[in-house]
């Protein structure tokens, strides 16, 4: 599904990944873990398009079609979804509103029917109950005046009302204390099938107790230093960073 | 001595003819007032830029004289039902254009120009304004509406009056006077629409006196869409008694150059003025919102939120002058000026000013001009919405708030429609 082959990626002129290379099947949980500074959040900003980001070299493949051609709203409507580490707040626009017009834009990119709002509160609530939010959340401006964890729980609603087919999760578990990190979980594990892929960016094991994934890579410096299964994650979580990148 | 402007000459040469036909011409006191008017005028001509109230507004190219420059004619964006209509076409009132039959008792909705012929003379009151643009505007007018309403009167729906500047018309200026009076506890909702149904250029001077009696409740609702040719000098004054409430907002998106300066008096306790606005502006074209607020009293309240969208070479400006009175403690007063620069082209100038002698307040003001916050356009790209929707989405929402604050329903709807058709152009 995605094929990131020597990505270098440099920001105000500074080289922050300096060759990853990565592949991710249709199926697939894949964690990237690694100390701050390391360049995980600059991979998730590259594959999911933000500005201000300049690839040096390198290439990335998704679904067979040069990802980096992509505006970023096109990424989403073939079915990329970036839940942001910080979701950003948007005042005066409310968040019923703002689903609504991100649902129909990938209807109308992919020529299905567009929903007015009676069916789309109908859809949206199945998904807040399955994921125990207020649907009084849908009347708030975006993400204005919420909590660190009703932040996440909003991206992890986003993400099951958009079904995409390739997860990008940045640190969705920074600020979630363990029964919003359990809730939010659970709402990433149900879009888990064999279509979908997913790749998981933490600092911390944590997160993956509760998201199992099938491959694990430590990033340092820009780099892939490691790879393995869970029980890297395990054994990161034990050493620690220093030892594993020097290794 | 200072030459006057051409324009400023232009008017003096021919007011002594002019007097003879403009309305009131029958009553010395109006001819008195017209004059005094014109005296006022010619030792200040029109304002410029070392004046301290327009140096951010250069009027060169209006007092030039007013040049055969030709705009596209706009079509209406958006439509609003109301019962009662008055319409003025190139500054004269137009019976047959108007529908004012069924009003309620106690509301008289008149034309200026009829109420003078008539011998009404003393609604003329403020002849010794030392505004240059009011004194022009008491040396010529020839119509405008007249207002009154009794006291106790209650009118849900908005009345409506619209200025159009049609085609086929062959004098270049109309200088409009509105007298607006609210009896003690009524309630009313107005809704002035300045729109122009022609391409070429035009000077529009409205001048709108209002005064609210104890308890009254007045909603005025402005839409500035004038011809990108045009130019649009407004000043309107409020004075409000006791528990009196004015609620003006102001929507400008035409004019190739347009001042709204708004002058409100507080002279009772627990009287609220309340003025909110939002211009949209692209192209060459240049908006100046001026607001002057004066608690002369204790215990009142003003509060103003403008907000301002200005793409390409526009250009906004925004003055607002907060006066407190030694003796008016207990008095809150606060503005808020924000406004959203889409090209880096586009320019704002902003002067808050407080002029605090009492010792008893709360004021506030604020004032900011930035970009579009490219974290939230990410954001919502990120989601699949496409760049232009994302932009259309955070003005709308950057508008929101300072739009939520038009109390009467159908008015919100109908600037909102409006706005939503100016971004729908970008």
């Amino acid at each position: 599904m995605l094929e990131i082959k020597d990505l270098h990626a440099t920001i105000g002129g500074k080289e922050i990944l300096k060759g990853i290379t990565l592949t991710i099947n249709a199926g697939e949980i894949h964690a990237v873990m690694g100390p701050n500074g390391a360049g995980k959040s600059t991979l998730s900003y590259v594959l999911a398009g933000r500005s201000g980001y300049e690839v040096t070299s390198g290439s990335v493949t998704y679904k067979g079609e040069d990802l980096l051609a992509l505006s970023p709203d096109e990424r989403a409507c073939k079915g990329i979804f970036l839940a942001f580490q910080y979701p950003v707040e948007i005042p005066g626009v409310a968040s019923a509103t703002f689903m609504k017009t991100a649902y129909n834009a990938r209807q109308k990119y992919r020529g299905e029917q567009e929903v007015d709002a009676m069916e789309f509160l109908k859809l949206v609530r199945v998904k807040t109950k399955e994921l125990g939010i207020k649907d009084e959340m849908l009347k708030r401006a975006v993400n204005v005046g919420f909590s660190g964890g009703e932040k996440k729980r909003n991206e992890v609603l986003q993400m099951a009302l958009l079904e995409p087919d390739l997860m990008l999760l940045d640190e969705t578990d920074s600020g979630l204390d363990i029964d919003a990190l359990k809730i939010a979980a659970d709402g990433i594990n149900r879009l888990r099938s064999p279509e979908r892929a997913g790749l998981i960016i933490t600092h911390y094991q944590r997160l993956l107790d509760y998201i199992i994934p099938d491959f694990v890579h430590v990033l340092a410096d820009g780099r892939i230093v490691k790879s393995g299964d869970k029980s890297l994650a395990l054994e990161l979580e034990e050493k620690g960073y220093a030892e594993m990148s020097a290794a | 001595m200072n030459t006057l402007t051409p324009l400023a000459q232009d008017y003096l040469s021919r007011f002594d003819t002019a007097i003879g036909s403009l309305p009131g011409h029958q009553s010395s006191l109006v001819t008195t007032a017209r004059q005094t008017a014109r005296d006022i005028f010619a030792r200040q001509d029109f304002p410029n830029k070392r004046v301290e109230e327009w140096r951010f507004t250069n009027l060169a190219s209006l007092t030039k004289g007013i040049g055969d420059d030709i705009a596209e004619v706009p079509s209406a964006s958006a439509s609003i039902e109301t019962p009662h209509v008055m319409t003025f076409v190139n500054g004269r009132f137009d019976a047959g254009k108007s529908s004012l039959d069924g009003l309620p008792d106690g509301i008289r909705l008149t034309s200026l120009a009829a109420e003078l012929d008539a011998g009404n003379d003393s609604l003329i009151n403020n002849s010794a304004d030392h505004r240059a643009v009011v004194a022009l505007n008491t040396a010529f007018m020839e119509d405008g509406y007249v207002l009154d309403v009794a006291a106790n009167i209650t009118l849900d729906q908005p009345l409506r009056v619209r200025f159009v500047s049609a085609s086929g018309s062959v004098q270049n200026a109309r200088h409009m006077r509105n007298i607006i009076r609210l009896g003690d506890g009524s309630s009313l909702t107005l809704l002035e629409e300045h729109t122009a149904e022609d391409g070429h250029s035009y000077f529009a001077n409205p001048m709108t006196d209002i005064t609210l009696e104890d308890g009254a409740n007045f909603r005025h609702y402005k839409l500035q869409d004038e011809n990108l040719v045009a130019y649009h000098l407004a000043n309107t004054d409020c004075l409000l008694k006791d528990n009196a409430t004015y609620e003006n907002f102001s929507l400008a998106v035409g004019a190739k150059l347009s001042r709204n300066e708004l002058t409100t008096t507080i002279v009772g306790a627990g009287a609220t003025s309340i003025l909110n606005g939002a211009y949209l502006m692209r192209g060459q074209q240049h908006s100046d919102t001026t607001t002057v607020t004066n608690h002369l009293v204790p215990e009142n309240d003003s509060r103003q939120v403008y907000k301002g969208v200005l793409d390409d070479d526009s250009r906004g400006v925004f003055q607002g002058k907060i006066h407190i009175a030694e003796n008016a403690q207990q008095v809150s007063g606060d503005q808020l000026s924000k406004a959203l620069l889409l090209s880096d082209r586009a320019t704002m100038a902003c002067k808050p000013e407080l002029q605090i002698y009492a010792d008893d307040v709360k004021c506030s003001h604020g004032a900011t001009s930035g970009e579009l916050d490219e974290d939230a356009l990410f954001y919502l790209q990120s989601r699949g919405i496409d760049a232009v929707t994302a932009r259309k989405m955070l003005i709308e929402a950057f508008l929101a708030d300072a739009m939520d604050e038009i109390s009467d329903e159908a008015v919100k709807v109908y600037f909102s429609g409006i706005a939503t058709a100016w971004l729908q152009k970008a």
